[in-house]
């Protein structure tokens, strides 16, 4: 296990040189502070919002670009010609991106509730039970990215061109309630969207709703094995 | 004793067959050459021996062991450099090498073979901004960190300059010279013929001959050619007789001896013994791709992928 904890080291400094790592932090930070001035203290809403943007770079953006570029780059096929085999780096890269997630997570909570007032979340288990899930769904659409693109530039591109619709549907690019009806209606049951929803109530204190939780497994589940099923190591 | 024995491979791409009933051994500390031009199966049955493919038929053993089954315990054993693999951009080249070192049971020190492939300044320099001939050394070294018993080389001087091609096949003997078997796949001829103790030749999925290169160079069945600007003139029929020797022709001031096995050392001595002197004495060997020519009919670098 010497070469996983290896792995794992190694792994972390190429994911803290990744430009897009510094993107995937920025980027809902930057949201969080823009919009904070429109919230009023005790907000939740804009908060979790940010936290959705977070995630859902990573698992859109990060996770299949870093994977698929693995792939193209033959890297995968280097491994199973050592004693460790390329699951292992995939198992470790997944681990990881999912650390990155919870880190920035926690830094974008800190922020809202220490610097924009925002109310602290109201039911910690829910909203990490929230967050597990919908980080499960949204990195399974992430793995199928890289596991149907040709090469890390078509999955950056394919992750890009998702993420929009998707951040636009989950109620990302303005409030769900400015949206025209049946596209919010959609939006709901969309990764992020659920992602969002399902968080937003662990932390204003809102009931959970099972129905999306559950609805973030199966796509979890069924994304998940889709794209394990497709998955090519070369 | 054999340190690679592959019987009657076989490996199909649907149904086209890319590796037909290829058999060979290798022997332990030999550097031995998978020649052929681009699509002729080389790297398939290089695959084949690394465990990357399953073969359709046939059998192989590295190490006596079975690359597929016993994978595992054969990754330790082996290092291998693949044709198009790359690292991350932004891995350094020490990482790169500390990290496949944990991968290995008993791994080199990875500090020596920094130094001993050139690399040392280059300790802490990203892979994205090494040279071309510096990538290579780095994969060379990474196929070498677990120690291996056999290293499988595949394409490894394509792209690098002449001097650096130079310097990766002096690296190349210094990895025999330490008791290491290695499989060194290539198309270029000259790679083959400075570094390789055996070849064998691939065209078409099959293999066309196997022996030193020496042997397949001298084995081509057509007509030398020895040049020189006689200094004193002197009658064809001195070199006509000779044993070998199949035509004189005069070209302005040159004469051109056409001959087989060793003409050459009988016309030079034919000459100096009725004193004639010479100058610009050429005689135009043959070369591997001849050798490739006359076993297949078909020039080496026409074939397309």
């Amino acid at each position: 296990m010497a070469g996983f904890s290896k792995l794992a080291k190694v792994e972390s400094k190429l994911l803290l040189r990744d430009p897009g790592a510094i993107f995937s932090m920025a980027i809902p930070l930057f949201i969080l502070v823009i919009f904070s001035g429109g919230a009023g203290p005790g907000d939740t809403a804009l908060p979790s919002m940010s936290m959705t943007i977070a995630v859902g770079l990573v698992g859109l953006y990060m996770v299949p670009t870093t994977l698929a570029t693995y792939r193209e780059r033959g890297i995968l096929r280097r491994l199973s010609t050592t004693p460790v085999s390329p699951g292992a780096l995939l198992g470790v890269q997944l681990m990881l991106q999912l650390v990155f997630a919870v880190l920035a997570s926690a830094v974008l909570v800190a922020v809202s509730v220490v610097i924009f007032q925002a109310a602290p979340p109201a039911r910690v288990v829910a909203m990490a039970t929230a967050f597990l899930l919908g980080t499960s769904a949204i990195f399974a659409v992430g793995l199928l990215i890289a596991a149907t693109a040709a090469n890390g530039r078509a999955a950056n591109g394919i992750g890009v061109l998702l993420y929009f619709p998707l951040a636009f549907l989950g109620g990302l690019m303005q409030p769900k309630e400015a949206m025209p009806e049946l596209l919010a209606a959609i939006g709901e049951f969309t990764p992020l969207g659920l992602f969002r929803q399902a968080v937003h109530d662990a932390w204003s204190g809102a009931a959970t709703q099972p129905l999306l939780l559950a609805i973030m497994a199966v796509y979890a589940l069924v994304i998940g094995l889709v794209s394990a099923r497709c998955f090519r190591w070369a | 004793m054999a340190v690679i024995e592959v019987n009657d491979l076989v490996k199909r791409y649907g149904r086209l067959p890319v590796v037909n009933e290829v058999s060979f051994s290798v022997e332990q500390g030999e550097i031995f050459g998978i020649l052929g031009p681009n699509g002729a199966g080389k790297t398939t049955t290089v695959e084949c021996a690394e465990g990357l493919r399953r073969p359709d038929s046939g059998s192989i053993r590295v190490l006596g062991l079975d690359p597929v089954r016993d994978g595992r315990e054969l990754s330790h054993q082996v290092g291998v450099q693949l044709q198009e693999s790359l690292l991350p951009e932004n891995i350094k080249v020490w990482e790169a090498l500390d990290l496949y070192a944990s991968f290995y049971r008993a791994p080199k020190d990875w500090r020596e073979l920094l130094a001993e492939w050139g690399l040392a300044d280059k300790r802490q320099a990203r892979f994205g901004t090494l040279s071309g001939g510096q990538k290579q050394r780095l994969f060379i070294a990474l196929a070498l960190v677990g120690d291996p018993k056999v290293a499988f080389l595949d394409e490894l001087t394509t792209g690098l300059d002449p001097a650096a091609r130079r310097v990766t096949w002096e690296l190349i003997k210094r990895i025999r010279a330490a008791g290491v078997t290695v499989v060194l796949v290539s198309h270029s001829m000259d790679e083959v013929e400075e570094l390789c103790d055996r070849v064998a030749v691939f065209d078409r999925g099959r293999i066309v001959a196997l022996d030193t290169p020496a042997n397949l160079i001298s084995a081509v069945d057509a007509d030398q050619h020895l040049r020189f600007r006689p200094l004193t003139p002197f009658d064809d029929a001195v070199l006509t007789g000779l044993p070998g020797v199949v035509s004189v022709t005069r070209s302005g001031d040159r004469v051109i001896v056409a001959g087989r096995g060793d003409f050459a050392g009988a016309v030079t001595s034919a000459l100096a013994r009725d004193h004639v002197p010479v100058a610009e004495l050429r005689v135009e060997q043959h070369t591997l791709d001849d050798a490739f020519i006359a076993l297949t009919g078909r020039a080496f670098d026409t074939q397309e992928r």
